[in-house]
């Protein structure tokens, strides 16, 4: 088996259709819709279209955790000791055994909440970001921004099982969140240990975060205000040690991707 | 009222255990470091070979295997600076040159329609390997000097039966057709030709046979 497994040799079933991300965030009619301002974007239960929202984004993060899975197990294969130690590819190994569970649990849920495997397409970018060949880069793509962004998501499908009264939905939620937080501090953990030596590297693998970060922005699909669907879980970003001027930058980016959306829109529309 | 005062024997009537062993601290040693390394190489393949198995619930088992084998280095590393190797990266260690060659073959299949070949290998060949050599390990030390060794090692065991038995089924329920399964015995017996010749997971002696000092040296695979 070679190291670094590029995107497109991932091995899936025939339920599984593969969608380009970028094309998602670049369709202009997606800003349009957006910009009709009939209410807020977030999940809530009273909304007609909210339990299909909330099945489609079900589905997004069952595709995620596998993706996650791949990523932790790729890091235990991909490095040889003196670029990733035992002890590093111990704490991956733990974060495979998590993603086995956080994908048991969405299919689970999915059935739950009435979807099934396939109903939505699949868009790799987060296996994508566990491509790179630094492990430095790769924790803080991975560990730091998507596991992060999977903090945020967590905490918005919690908060809409207790809105919408979904006990079962709520507590896997809860249950799976505590495992993200666990990953982010492996991640930031990491990442300053193998780049105590080298700020330029550690500088080059914050860049790569903020890029993730960024894009996981685009459009506003992740911020603080009413336009973002999924909220910055600020507290169990805190738990998993990000510090607030962290925080205050990932607010920022989709703030300001909001604004370049509108003014996208604004030559589009 | 019992009289504690009262001198009462060490060992129970029930407890049989014994001094002698097989192993002295440095054999007992090599071949835990010889097991970690192997360990090792197991857990890397599996978090490897997640993203490159189509088959959902294949994919599921081998991330929570992968982290089982990691976590059983993690415990026999543990273990060497208690048999005076302080630096355990030291003593982890394939046995000889013929278990490279094993361990090589075993991770080398890599397509998404091999895993049939991959399953072969951990689950039909490896694992009835280590559960031998830890069971051996394990009957054959000294109950009390070596204690530490067999409380590790019995942990080890219960999740090496799980995952070999969870394994199994896993292929009978792939293995369907007689393509199928002339796959699994020609893995099984290239895998197998490869472990003999090294005598087993820690080398020639693995399960008490005798042993020749060039025996733990690389030999060529026999035809």
């Amino acid at each position: 088996m070679k190291r670094f497994l590029p995107v497109e040799e991932l091995a899936r079933d025939e339920r599984f259709i593969r969608s380009d991300l970028a094309e998602g965030f670049a369709d202009p009619r997606n800003g349009r819709v957006r910009d009709r301002t009939i209410s807020t974007a977030r999940l809530q239960p009273d909304r007609a279209a909210a339990p299909d929202r909330a099945r489609s984004l079900m589905h997004g993060i069952f595709v995620g955790e596998i993706q996650a899975l791949e990523a932790a197990g790729r890091t235990t294969f991909d490095f040889d000791d003196a670029d990733a130690p035992f002890a590093l590819k111990l704490d991956m190994a733990r974060q495979c055994w998590d993603e086995s569970r956080h994908v048991e649990i969405s299919v689970k849920l999915g059935e739950h909440m009435g979807t099934e495997i396939g109903e939505y397409t699949e868009a790799t970018f987060l296996y994508e970001a566990a491509c790179v060949t630094d492990p430095a880069m790769r924790l803080a793509g991975v560990n730091r921004a998507l596991e992060g962004l999977a903090i945020d998501v967590f905490n918005t499908m919690k908060d809409f099982g207790e809105a919408s009264g979904d006990p079962v939905l709520q507590f896997c939620e809860d249950w799976m969140l505590a495992d993200e937080v666990t990953h982010v501090k492996m991640g930031s953990d990491w990442l300053r240990r193998l780049t105590e030596r080298d700020p330029e590297r550690r500088e080059r693998a914050l860049e790569f975060q903020r890029a993730v970060d960024k894009l996981f922005s685009l459009g506003g699909f992740r911020g603080e205000t009413d336009e973002s669907p999924i909220q910055i879980a600020r507290r169990f970003r805190e738990l998993a040690g990000f510090d607030t001027k962290e925080i205050d930058e990932i607010a920022g980016l989709a703030a300001e991707s909001i604004a370049e959306t509108r003014a996208l829109l604004g030559k589009t529309g | 009222m019992v009289d504690g005062r009262k001198p009462r024997p060490a060992f129970a009537p029930w407890d049989r255990r014994a001094l002698p062993g097989l192993f002295d601290v440095e054999e007992s040693a090599r071949r835990v470091g010889a097991y970690a390394w192997l360990e090792m190489r197991l857990f890397e393949a599996l978090g490897g070979w997640i993203a490159t198995v189509p088959e959902l619930d294949v994919k599921l088992v081998l991330g929570r295997h992968c982290y089982h084998h990691a976590w059983h280095a993690e415990q026999l590393q543990q273990r060497l600076p208690e048999l005076r190797e302080m630096n355990p990266a030291r003593l982890t260690l394939p046995a000889n040159e013929g278990i490279v060659a094993f361990a090589e073959a075993l991770i080398e299949p890599e397509a998404a329609e091999q895993t049939i070949e991959k399953l072969v290998g951990v689950f039909r060949v490896l694992l009835p390997r280590t559960i031998a050599a830890y069971t051996y390990h394990l009957n054959g030390t000294s109950t009390i000097t070596d204690a530490p060794t067999i409380r590790t090692l019995n942990f080890l065991l219960q999740d090496e039966f799980e995952d070999w038995r969870e394994g199994e089924m896993l292929l009978q329920s792939l293995i369907k057709t007689p393509e199928q399964i002339e796959r699994a015995s020609n893995r099984a017996k290239s895998l197998e030709a490869l472990i003999v010749v090294a005598g087993g997971i820690a080398g020639a002696g693995t399960l008490g046979e005798e042993v020749n000092e060039s025996e733990n040296k690389s030999e060529a695979v026999p035809e």
